[in-house]
């Protein structure tokens, strides 16, 4: 009975532990949600909604979010809320609205394609701006992002800071929230009202990417002394920005032989700069006859170009097939058909690139031979900027061979044959 | 008594459907019963005609003076009368006529390829190439597979390709049912049994080819110009088996056959390259060989011949950006 009545005890002790800890989190919740209307009031007057508006029917096209960021109004977005205005500024206008209501026209004064952002000047009056300051937030600092989600009013969304991200080739702000279409350019502040980022992108439940704040920083700087623009005038500055970004992030890639992965006879390139992430698999099921094994790397890093196209990704990847089933013309049924165009997909719209175009060798490389395929096409918008996939199919083997392809998108063309050169180095034979 | 020729009258086709000895001169053609030649033709006068020799000894027809007069072939203009040679042909009403001495030279024989065939009329030559076609095919499915064996998808593939030869089979020989009265049959399908298999080598070949010389275009000339040269051939020999149409016209529907679908292949391919399409096409084609038997080019030497790439999409995109606002 005494030990009973102990246990009861103990138990009633711990639930009122749980109780006691359960009130306190929720007195501290409602603290923070004390605070969130706070910082709502006094910061949303900064906040707009940007318009992109048809001009043949005078209807919005698409619409997002961007804050005044200085004292004589001008106005941060991201490049992608305004990117038609770039590449169609005879068809589209782009108007903003702030918190009182009131509308304007506005012009682009500068971009920057890689971060994606752009500044904006002319709109309705501004009452005052929000502050950007370079700021270091502990990792959880609460965060609070403002926008327009889907068109259904002035929004705010509370999150937390996360960090840089660290597999990217330029920084991006790990923002732990909900930020949904709309909320692009809109600001991610901090309690004090200080701005950390820009609002970007979303990859799913409560995982967001913000712009840093150094970047707006950087580009209201470069802009303050800039004239206005006609729109159509960026879209070199675009291809500009491209060329300049492929240039300085390919340069030595693949340039050295390591690291490299093993797979069966074949060693190859593996991870070439730590931006790239790799992932691997197998696929052996008891009805197939062969077993593949692919090992795949790409990079995280994509400009937004247009709704069509994205620029700047690099992706390779290696198949490897073999079997102790098939006989050597059954295996290379399957071999070819591994090495059919279908299954490297490509996306995109006559306006902007133009179909592909082909080049297909016997190629002898250090340890082997190859056939090798070379598809590139350009941008038709962009000059001197092309998307390019290079495939290679070991030849020799009876019974196993490797695909291996690698894609890139807005490269210049010596950089595609660069490219396409070292990665081709690259592909070894086992000795 | 000798015969001096024949007056002929001759079906719309130019067949001769009534042929009337010529004994003695002067002849005389009409409707009526005093005639010596007959003719039942409304448009023909009771007397109408009278053949005979002329002043100057050379043979002549006459109009007698008829409503419809008579009509030279040649030229086709009425006539009052008209000097008749050995194959000269005239009409009176709606008569077509020709006369013809005994002398008059005619075509040789003609080849009975009826005849000629029959080594392919036996059943038995029908299910043989029915057999080897079927056997190539199984074996062609097979080589061209990599999952594991089974007989019921290698069957139903065979099945889909065998199902169409035996219907174009089936239809030609309609065609000769209708017109020859025979249906020839066996010899219809061991032709097209034979097409099929040439095409099939034939791509083989090609793929081949293409693997070993990428920049051959094997695979391109083997899909339009092959195809269009394998199925005028057959159209030749279905022809052939189907009509009575000369060796010269057989040859010129064929050629006709070919070269329309070598004309709409590189239509389709012209148009299929000129349209926007975001797939690379490039042959996929891979052969087990032994390396040191492949020809292959340098790395160096292949991305020097990729530099024409960029020629020819500088070109695209400049053609799209004047078409665009």
């Amino acid at each position: 009975m005494l030990k009973d009545s102990t246990l009861i005890f103990w138990f009633v002790l711990s639930i009122l532990c749980l109780f006691s800890l359960s009130s306190q989190k929720s007195a501290s919740g409602q603290a923070t949600l004390a605070s969130t209307p706070e910082i709502f009031r006094q910061y949303s007057e900064h906040v707009v909604r940007i318009e992109v508006v048809e001009i043949g029917s005078a209807a919005k096209a698409s619409i997002g979010t961007g804050f005044y960021a200085t004292q004589r109004g001008d106005i941060v977005t991201n490049y992608h809320v305004i990117s038609k205005l770039i590449h169609a500024p005879e068809r589209y206008r782009v108007e903003v609205t702030n918190a009182k209501g009131q509308t304007g026209v506005v012009s682009v004064a500068g971009l920057d394609v890689v971060y994606d952002l752009a500044v904006l000047r002319g709109g309705p009056p501004a009452k005052g701006f929000l502050k950007l300051e370079t700021t270091q937030p502990q990792q959880g600092a609460r965060l609070y992002s403002l926008g327009h989600p889907r068109d259904l009013g002035l929004t705010i969304v509370e999150g937390t800071y996360n960090g840089l991200l660290q597999h990217t080739l330029y920084p991006k702000v790990h923002f732990t929230g909900s930020l949904n279409p709309g909320m692009s350019g809109g600001p991610t502040l901090l309690q004090d009202g200080k701005v950390v980022g820009v609002n970007v992108a979303t990859e799913g439940e409560q995982i967001s990417f913000l712009v840093p704040v150094e970047r707006a920083i950087a580009l209201l700087e470069k802009t303050a002394q800039s004239e206005i623009q006609p729109a159509a005038s960026f879209l070199t500055e675009v291809g500009r920005q491209i060329d300049a970004y492929q240039a300085a992030y390919l340069s030595g890639m693949f340039a050295n032989s390591k690291p490299t992965v093993v797979l069966g006879p074949y060693q190859l390139p593996t991870r070439p700069a730590p931006f790239f992430r790799c992932w691997a698999d197998a696929l052996h099921r008891k009805e197939l006859p062969y077993v593949a094994i692919t090992h795949d790397c790409s990079t995280d890093d994509y400009m937004f170009v247009s709704s069509q196209q994205s620029s700047g990704i690099i992706r390779f990847s290696h198949h490897l097939f073999s079997t102790n089933e098939l006989d050597p013309l059954r295996f290379f049924a399957l071999y070819s058909a591994q090495f059919q165009a279908a299954s490297v997909a490509a996306t995109g719209n006559e306006e902007e690139v133009t179909p592909f175009r082909c080049e297909t060798r016997n190629v002898r490389v250090q340890s082997g031979k190859l056939r090798a395929v070379l598809c590139v096409r350009q941008y038709v918008k962009l000059p001197g900027l092309y998307d390019a996939v290079f495939r290679a199919a070991t030849i020799g083997s009876r019974n196993v061979g490797l695909v291996s392809t690698l894609s890139l998108s807005g490269v210049s063309f010596e950089n595609v044959q660069t490219l396409t050169r070292r990665y081709m180095e690259n592909i070894r034979w086992r000795r | 008594m000798a015969t001096l020729g024949y007056l002929e009258v001759l079906d719309p086709k130019g067949r001769v459907s009534q042929r009337f000895p010529v004994q003695s001169l002067p002849l005389t053609l009409g409707r009526a019963y005093t005639n010596h030649v007959i003719l039942d033709d409304p448009f023909v006068c009771p007397e109408h005609l009278t053949i005979g020799y002329d002043e100057n000894g050379r043979l002549r027809a006459r109009d007698v003076g008829t409503i419809n007069g008579l009509r030279a072939i040649a030229g086709g203009q009425s006539v009052p009368s008209l000097l008749l040679a050995s194959g000269t042909e005239f009409q009176i009403g709606h008569t077509h006529l020709r006369y013809c001495e005994t002398a008059h030279a005619v075509a040789p024989a003609e080849l009975d390829r009826a005849g000629m065939m029959r080594c392919f009329t036996s059943p038995t030559v029908g299910l043989a190439s029915g057999l080897v076609l079927l056997g190539i095919l199984l074996v062609n499915s097979f080589f061209g597979s990599y999952e594991r064996l089974n007989i019921v998808r290698s069957l139903s593939e065979v099945l889909m390709t065998l199902t169409p030869v035996l219907v174009w089979a089936g239809l030609w020989a309609l065609v000769s049912r209708i017109v020859l009265n025979r249906f020839h049959y066996g010899q219809h399908f061991v032709l097209s049994c034979a097409a099929v298999i040439v095409s099939l080598m034939v791509s083989t070949a090609a793929e081949w080819i293409e693997f070993i010389f990428p920049t051959s275009q094997a695979l391109w000339a083997t899909a339009i110009v092959g195809s269009g040269l394998i199925l005028g051939a057959l159209i030749y020999g279905h022809l052939g088996l189907a009509s009575l149409m000369w060796l010269r016209s057989r040859l010129w529907a064929a050629v006709a056959v070919s070269v329309a679908v070598i004309g709409l292949g590189v239509m389709a391919d012209y148009d299929n390259r000129s349209s926007f399409s975001t797939v690379m096409e490039y042959s996929a084609i891979l052969k087990p060989i032994e390396p040191a038997l492949l020809p292959a080019t340098t790395m160096d030497h292949f991305i020097e011949s990729t530099h024409h790439l960029k020629e020819e999409l500088d070109a695209l995109a400049r053609k799209a950006r004047s078409s665009q606002p």
